[in-house]
């Protein structure tokens, strides 16, 4: 908040909230990933409430309960879809509440009489159809969201937490520091890491994290230039030669001064950054390079329906929500963008 | 000057060997390289033919494995193999593919010509289309035209190309049946007349075509814009103005040239793209180019050829960002390069 209370900072922020559809997109985002970590509520083969004997069962949160806990017949976890068929035959004031989304991400819906994948149906509940091993598409969606947020909001924090730090030292010692890194990124960054990561995952199955290590471990570079052209600004000016004339360390320097009077314009790269790393976490699941198997991505399912063309469903889920999350990014990144550099116009105008 | 580009070409060497020697690194470090290939090729070839294969059970001798690690090169140190690599590809011999046996050159350059019609159709497309398009939304900034146009233009902005690749397909390939579901040219090929021909590659060529473009597209035509708009605020427009000189007259006389600037600034980088192209295109509409071929070398651990496509993209890369900035110093007179500290 420190950052949001000098009056450069308001003045920008006032601007961002005047781009109405920057803002309106923001808060979208804002929502829809909000939504995505709750997403056990939303979409869920549990259910949320089960109403039995006068008493009250809140399946998601608590413990399994077995078919039997609810007056069935098997011993193995309550199919709460058909428990609420079976309550609603028997009129006998017991109820279930299902989530919006009656499925799990993982879980093998087999219709009757059909085969995998299934058109979307009111009828059957999958409101966007099955993939091609009848998990429900829809489920997939939201799970593959969370999915890809959360991977690319800690990559982003890596590749900045690192980019910022190499940045500011190469602009603040310069010299000898700076040259030798100068050239280290520049190979680190002409190394085509997809192929590195394509190589590494042929042979080992890459999980969440080891994933997101090896794209950090390459997509550090892209911050660094800008931090140290930044660090070098700012260490030419004034308040940075008072500091140092009062006797401030060179880390007090850096951390209390230059790094707060650079770092805003990093917001301005944020947005960018989102949309790139769920854009590379997509391709690589596309290509079978991604996070292993059962994971519910956006990529394996852009996958399976290139390879079922004729399910048009699939496909066609994905691309338009990886529109609709790239569009709101983009156009919250165009309006931070815009905060920060107030265009003057034309003398036309 | 001139000074400054030949220590620029000079840095050229540094950084190729280490791109080479760090993905060369790689390749050896991680297991499953073509001798394991060969190892389970020859255990399930021993099974398939046990009739005739009575010796060995299927799984290669210790003095086999040895000599197709001599063969291979594997028998040495890290850093003496990179160096017999590096000797050989320095008299332009990358080695043979482990996969095909044949000349990694040779296979590259097969694929060559596919590679490079679709870098320069796009190259060419994006210039024609862009630097206009650009040049009207930022002379009419606000205007209908602005923003219908930048509606299509933020799309292909958000979404990267292979999205818009795999839409494409899906629909009007898939879904419609309008366009072949990929390859660069039908099977008949060589039958067809020479408009057929064209007709052919053409019709093949539509889709991908697109997705390429939709990702340069955007952002040349962006770039153009405010490059345009911040010219168009700059103080000789106001001299321009006062003068008595229409909107498209000083556009024409002043802005025009310094605006090409951020272009030219991107026109090296293309070089690259002009002969590498995007892998996830081509394998999506399954184009037989560098970036398929690529693709295939790494799901193969075919490091030859994995290594042989390093080396031509990382020079063209490299060579690409000279060119950049020699662009940049021919459209603009003001820019020194080494002049001073930066």
């Amino acid at each position: 908040m420190a950052l949001l209370s000098n009056p450069i900072a308001q003045k920008r922020w006032r601007r961002f909230k005047q781009s109405r559809r920057g803002y309106v997109s923001a808060w979208l985002l804002l929502i829809l990933t909000t939504l995505s970590f709750a997403a056990e509520f939303i979409a869920n083969n549990r259910a949320l409430i089960v109403a039995y004997d006068g008493e009250l069962y809140f399946p998601t949160l608590s413990a399994q309960y077995s078919g039997r806990d609810f007056g069935q017949d098997y011993d193995y976890e309550a199919n709460y879809r058909d428990l609420q068929r079976h309550f609603a035959d028997q009129k006998q004031g017991n109820w279930v509440l299902m989530p919006p989304v009656p499925f799990g991400p993982l879980e093998n819906d087999l219709i009757d009489g059909d085969f995998p994948p299934n058109a979307p149906s009111l009828a059957t509940g999958h409101y966007l159809g099955t993939d091609t091993s009848g998990r429900d598409v829809l489920a997939r969606l939201i799970y593959g969201f969370r999915t890809a947020m959360l991977f690319s909001l800690i990559l982003l924090l890596f590749n900045y937490a690192i980019g910022v730090a190499i940045g500011c030292m190469m602009g603040y010692w310069g010299g000898a520091f700076d040259l030798i890194f100068q050239r280290l990124i520049e190979i680190w960054s002409n190394v085509p890491f997809l192929y590195v990561i394509m190589i590494v995952a042929s042979v080992i199955t890459p999980g969440f994290w080891t994933l997101l290590f090896i794209m950090a471990f390459f997509g550090w570079t892209g911050m660094t230039w800008y931090m140290r052209t930044a660090t070098y600004k700012e260490v030419a000016r004034d308040y940075v030669m008072a500091a140092r004339a009062l006797g401030a360390s060179g880390s007090r320097i850096v951390f209390r001064h230059i790094l707060p009077n650079s770092v805003s314009t990093l917001v301005t790269f944020v947005p960018f950054s989102v949309a790139s790393g769920i854009t590379a976490l997509t391709a690589l699941d596309y290509l079978g390079f991604g996070l292993p198997a059962p994971t519910p991505s956006w990529g394996e399912l852009l996958k399976q329906g290139t390879e079922n063309l004729e399910s048009m469903w699939i496909v066609s889920s994905v691309v338009l929500a990886m529109t609709l999350i790239l569009m709101l990014v983009a156009y919250v990144g165009e309006a931070i963008r815009d905060a920060y550099d107030p265009r003057t116009f034309s003398y036309y105008d | 000057m001139a000074g400054y580009f030949l220590r620029r070409i000079l840095l050229i060497i540094p950084t190729f060997l280490g791109i080479t020697l760090l993905v060369f690194s790689i390749t050896r470090v991680v297991p499953g390289g073509p001798i394991e290939r060969m190892m389970t090729q020859a255990q399930l070839g021993g099974e398939a033919g046990s009739l005739h294969r009575s010796e060995g059970g299927g799984t290669l001798s210790d003095e086999q494995l040895a000599e197709l690690e001599r063969y291979y090169g594997f028998d040495q140190p890290l850093l003496t193999s990179y160096a017999l690599w590096l000797k050989k590809v320095a008299a332009f011999d990358l080695g043979l593919s482990t996969r095909y046996q044949d000349p990694v050159w040779e296979i590259i350059r097969e694929r060559f010509p596919v590679s490079i019609f679709y870098g320069v159709t796009t190259l060419i497309l994006t210039y024609l289309v862009c630097i206009p398009l650009g040049l009207m939304k930022g002379i009419y900034h606000g205007s209908r035209f602005d923003s219908m146009s930048s509606a299509v233009v933020f799309l292909g902005y958000a979404l990267p190309s292979y999205v818009i690749g795999i839409a494409l397909i899906s629909l009007f390939a898939g879904y419609y049946d309008w366009f072949p579901l990929g390859g660069f040219v039908s099977d008949d090929y060589d039958d067809l007349s020479t408009l057929g021909k064209a007709k052919d590659i053409f019709h093949h060529a539509v889709l991908p075509l697109i997705a390429y473009l939709a990702g340069s597209f955007a952002v040349t035509t962006l770039m153009m814009k405010n490059a345009l708009m911040d010219n168009l605020s700059a103080d000789y427009m106001r001299t321009a103005a006062a003068k008595g000189l229409s909107v498209g007259q000083s556009v024409r006389r002043h802005a025009l040239r310094n605006s090409l600037i951020p272009i030219a600034t991107s026109f090296g980088n293309n070089i690259s793209l002009l002969i590498g192209g995007s892998f996830l295109v081509e394998t999506i509409f399954n184009i037989d180019g560098i970036g398929l071929l690529g693709y295939e070398a790494v799901i193969e651990r075919d490091y030859p050829i994995v290594m042989g496509i390093l080396v031509i993209s990382s020079l063209l890369y490299l060579v690409g960002n000279i060119l950049s900035d020699l662009c940049v110093a021919l459209v603009d007179p003001r820019i020194r390069f080494g002049g001073g500290r930066h």
